[in-house]
Formats: structure tokens, C-alpha cells, sequence
């Protein structure tokens, strides 16, 4: 049985999108198919483009490396300190260590976690851990951000301050993609992307509001 | 993990190393057949003459000296030393003999030429020396065989031994190498740390079967030292040179490098089979 089906969406960059749907809706696997992270198993995705189901196997992962993607379960190392997560992705791209740890305290210090870097994730809140993750999507600077659910388990004060982190980027330019069980509650200009049991339910474009 | 690398490398290497030396004695030992024909002991100077110059035309042999009975005689004695009155033998047992040296070690060819010589009156017996030779040779080679496969089928188990270990490391680091593969890590890049290691094991293994293969060499030569009376001093093992070291340290990180990228591409295979 296929997971996703009939989906048929259009990402400008710059945009900021949301993934809204219930659980097991297919909203983490529609982010890993356009994250390059997961093939489909039919149709066609395009970035930039090029048709990545043309990609060879070496070639995905230079393409997994321009996007910055936050996953549901954040992934993280915790046989590592928290620098040493953040470093990861400049690592992977081989760059100098002291850029590399430049880059990490800057992330870091973006995401207010900056004077936890020698701590291990697991000594950290839900809601530190999700920074981390963040920190660790922005480090290599993508021109897209994927966040798979980044707010789902923290309270509402929290969540506002991890929203308004996606904001400030996209207000930088950034394209960003944000799935959710519920629709936002912002008043920026945002594209919204309902799906339900696999299929694409509703596009919503919201201007910005005054 | 270094321990059992160096032990598991220094089997077939000290074969490889008595081999050598066993084939560089056998080669420093003159090679070449010879025969020793020995005469009747009536025999007359004309007929002593006759079979000389026979011998001498053939192609076959290389070189002959001739050893009358009185000269042997002397030399035994002198060899025992007895004189003829103490030893009680007034009579000299022994008969005139030709020692001959060949062209060839072919078995087929030696054998025509004793069949011919056999025939000649005045030759009672012949023998054949030198064989010998031929037979260590053919047992060294047999023995080059064994070593060698012996040594390809424990640089087999060193390879599983090694990606053995390294798989355990894939599993311990599994978490790294899925996330790293999530975010943009090519699979050289996953390998490298897991490559690295299995090189550093083979390098470190490598100069541990070099250090016990030392150990091994002084502690055999302290022992013939001992009893070089007994061997004449012929028995000195060599330890391998620069060179042959060098290749043996070479071959361990090979093996190495080649059982850890075989367990790292299949942790990564486990891992895309997965996602
Ligand atoms: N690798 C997979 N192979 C087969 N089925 C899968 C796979 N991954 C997910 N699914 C199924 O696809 C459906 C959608 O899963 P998905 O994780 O995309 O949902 P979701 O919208 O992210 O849910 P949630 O809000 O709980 O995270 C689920 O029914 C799940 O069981
Ligand atoms: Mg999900």
C-alpha cells in the first residue's frame, strides 16, 4: 500500500509551509521524500529543476547536505556533547576545525544553548533537545529548513519561542517547511498543505495578515 | 586485538622464514650429482687407463678424479687413526675408485650412463651420491607449498578476525552512521573511521609478529650457538631484511583495510535496507 498518494505541491523558495494532518496522515514521509532522505516509489519530485529520481546513489547525499532537516525523533547522538552534535554536518562537509567550531558556538548561540555545548543531550529539557536539533539543522547554513513536528511536545510558551526561531529565518530568506498536527497560528504570510490518510486534502495560501 | 593479529601473522611467517633459510643452505651446498664407481680389485693399470679415457669422452660427465686404493686406504686410516699393524688388516680392503662429477641431474640420464657403465669389465660397483640434494629440494618445495597455504588461510582468518571486530564497532555505532547517512555523509566518509581502524590494527599487528619473529631468531640462534660444535656452525637463521619486513607490515594493513571496508559497506547496507 502506498503512504502518500495523488500529492501534487509546488514549493517556491522563500516560502514558509505547513504540513498540517493527523497522526499517520504521511506528513514525515512526504518531508523525507522532498529532504531527499526516502525515494518514492512512483511520480516524480523536482528541486532546482532536476528530477532527483534521475540522482545516482553518490549523488544523494551532496543533495541531503542543502537542506537543513529537523527529524521527529531529533536524531541525536548521545554518546556526544552537544558541540560535538552540532559539528556533525560541518564535519561531514570537511571543513577546517576552526571554522567548524566557530560555526557550532554561532548555531548554538542562535538557539540560546550556547553555554551547554560541553553537556551531554540527554542531561537536556524536550524542548532544549529540539534547539539542539535545530542548532544542528542550521549549522551548514541551508537555504531550506525542514522541521518535522518541532513543537508537538513542548507548552505553549516554549513553542513560541521555537516558532518564532523558524520565523527569524525565514524572515532571512530561508525556505521553511514545518509540519504540525494543527494549522499555525501566525499572522505571516504562509502556505499551508492539509493531508489526510496519504492524499493532499487542502491548499490554503494566508496572506499576510494586518 | 594487536596480540592476536601478531600471533595469528607470525605462524605462517616463521615458516616463511626457516624456508628461507633452509632453501639458501641447500643452495650454498654444492649442487651437482655425482657418482662414485668403484673398480674390481685385480684390476690392471692398462685397464685403469682404458676406462679413464672412456669416461673422459663422455658428454655427460663434468669431472673425474681417480682415487687409487692405497690413497683411500691412507686416508681412512689416518681418518680412524689406526695403523695397519694395530688394526690388525694387513691387506688393504679397499678397491681403486672414480669419483665423477655430472652435467646433469636429469634421473633418466644418470641412469643410461650408469646402465653403460655397468657394463665395462672392470667396474664392480657404482653409487650414486648427490640424490639427496634433489630430495631436500623437492621436500623444501613441498613444504614453500604448505607454508604458503597455510599463510593465505590465516590472513583469511585475520581478515575475519579483523571485520569481525569492526562489525561490533558498526553496531556500537550505528546511531553515527544512520544520522550521519541522514544528513549528507557519503558512505566513503561513513567508512573512513572504521577503514582507518582496521589499517591501525593491521600496522600494529604487523610489528608485533616482527617483534616475536625477533624474539623467535635470537632464541634459536642462542640455542645452536650452544651446540654449533655439533652443526659446525652452518645453522644461523636470518631474520627477514628491510625489505621483506616492510612487505609483511604491508600485507597486515591490507588485510585490515580490506576486512573493515567489507564490514563498514555492509553496516551501511544494513542500514539502506532499513530506511
Ligand atoms: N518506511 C515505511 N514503510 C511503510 N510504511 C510506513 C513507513 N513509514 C511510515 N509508514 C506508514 O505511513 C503512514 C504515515 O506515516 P508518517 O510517519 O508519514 O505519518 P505522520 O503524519 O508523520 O504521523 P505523526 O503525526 O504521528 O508523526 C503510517 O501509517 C505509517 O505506518
Ligand atoms: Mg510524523
Amino acid at each position: 500500500m502506498d503512504v502518500l498518494q495523488d500529492i501534487n505541491l509546488e514549493i517556491d523558495a522563500g516560502d514558509l509551509i505547513f504540513v498540517t494532518g493527523s497522526s499517520g496522515a504521511g506528513k514525515s514521509t512526504l518531508l523525507k521524500l522532498i529532504s531527499a532522505v526516502e525515494r518514492p516509489s512512483s511520480g516524480t519530485i523536482v528541486f532546482e529543476n532536476q528530477n532527483i529520481n534521475f540522482l545516482n546513489k553518490n549523488e544523494m547525499p551532496y543533495l541531503r547536505r542543502k537542506f537543513g532537516m529537523i527529524f521527529q525523533d531529533h536524531k541525536l547522538l548521545y554518546d556526544r556533547d552537544c558541540f560535538d552534535n552540532v559539528a556533525l554536518p560541518l564535519q561531514i562537509n570537511e571543513l577546517d576545525p576552526s571554522d567548524i567550531s566557530r560555526r557550532v558556538r554561532a548555531a548554538l548561540n542562535k538557539v540560546g544553548l550556547l553555554n551547554k555545548e560541553k553537556l551531554m543531550p540527554i542531561t537536556l529539557s524536550g524542548g532544549e533537545q529540539q534547539r539542539l536539533a535545530i542548532a544542528r539543522a542550521i549549522v551548514s547554513r541551508p537555504s531550506i529548513l525542514i522541521a518535522d513536528e518541532p513543537i508537538a511536545n513542548l507548552d505553549k510558551n516554549y513553542a513560541n519561542e521555537i516558532m518564532n526561531i523558524f520565523y527569524s529565518f525565514h524572515q532571512v530568506g530561508v525556505t521553511v517547511i514545518i509540519s504540525s498536527h494543527e494549522a499555525p497560528s501566525t499572522t505571516i504570510k504562509h502556505k499551508e498543505f492539509n493531508i489526510n490518510q496519504g492524499k493532499l486534502n487542502l491548499e490554503k495560501n494566508v496572506p499576510l495578515l494586518t | 586485538m594487536f596480540l592476536v593479529i601478531g600471533i595469528t601473522l607470525s605462524l605462517p611467517s616463521i615458516g616463511l622464514l626457516f624456508l628461507d633459510n633452509a632453501s639458501q643452505l641447500s643452495n650454498k651446498i654444492k649442487y651437482e650429482a655425482e657418482i662414485s664407481v668403484f673398480l674390481t680389485k685385480d684390476i690392471s693399470e692398462d685397464q685403469i687407463e682404458f676406462i679413464e679415457s672412456g669416461l673422459k669422452k663422455n658428454s655427460l660427465i663434468k669431472n673425474i678424479h681417480f682415487e687409487p686404493k692405497q690413497d683411500a686406504w691412507d686416508k681412512l686410516q689416518t681418518k680412524l687413526k689406526l695403523s695397519s699393524l694395530e688394526g690388525g688388516i694387513s691387506e688393504n680392503p679397499l678397491p681403486d675408485a672414480f669419483f665423477i662429477s655430472l652435467n646433469t641431474l636429469d634421473s633418466d640420464q644418470i641412469a643410461n650412463l650408469i646402465n653403460d657403465l655397468k657394463t665395462i669389465e672392470g667396474i664392480k660397483e657404482i653409487v650414486i651420491d648427490g640424490g639427496w640434494i634433489k630430495k631436500l629440494r623437492s621436500i623444501l618445495y613441498l613444504i614453500k607449498v604448505g607454508v604458503y597455504t597455510l599463510g593465505s588461510l590465516l590472513i583469511a582468518v585475520l581478515i575475519i578476525v579483523i571485520s569481525n571486530t569492526i562489525r561490533l564497532q558498526t553496531l556500537t555505532y550505528q546511531d553515527e552512521i544512520e544520522v550521519s547517512r541522514l544528513i549528507g555523509a557519503t558512505n566513503s566518509f561513513i567508512r573512513r573511521p572504521f577503514t582507518y581502524t582496521g589499517i591501525i590494527y593491521g600496522f600494529g599487528g604487523g610489528l608485533i609478529t616482527l617483534g616475536i619473529l625477533k624474539v623467535i631468531v635470537i632464541i634459536f640462534n642462542l640455542i645452536t650457538h650452544r651446540i654449533e660444535d655439533f652443526f659446525g656452525g652452518l645453522i644461523v637463521i636470518q631474520n627477514f631484511n628491510l625489505k621483506e619486513s616492510i612487505l609483511l607490515i604491508f600485507t597486515a594493513m591490507l588485510a585490515g583495510w580490506l576486512a573493515s571496508f567489507i564490514s563498514a559497506k555492509q553496516a551501511i547496507y544494513r542500514l539502506e535496507k532499513n530506511i
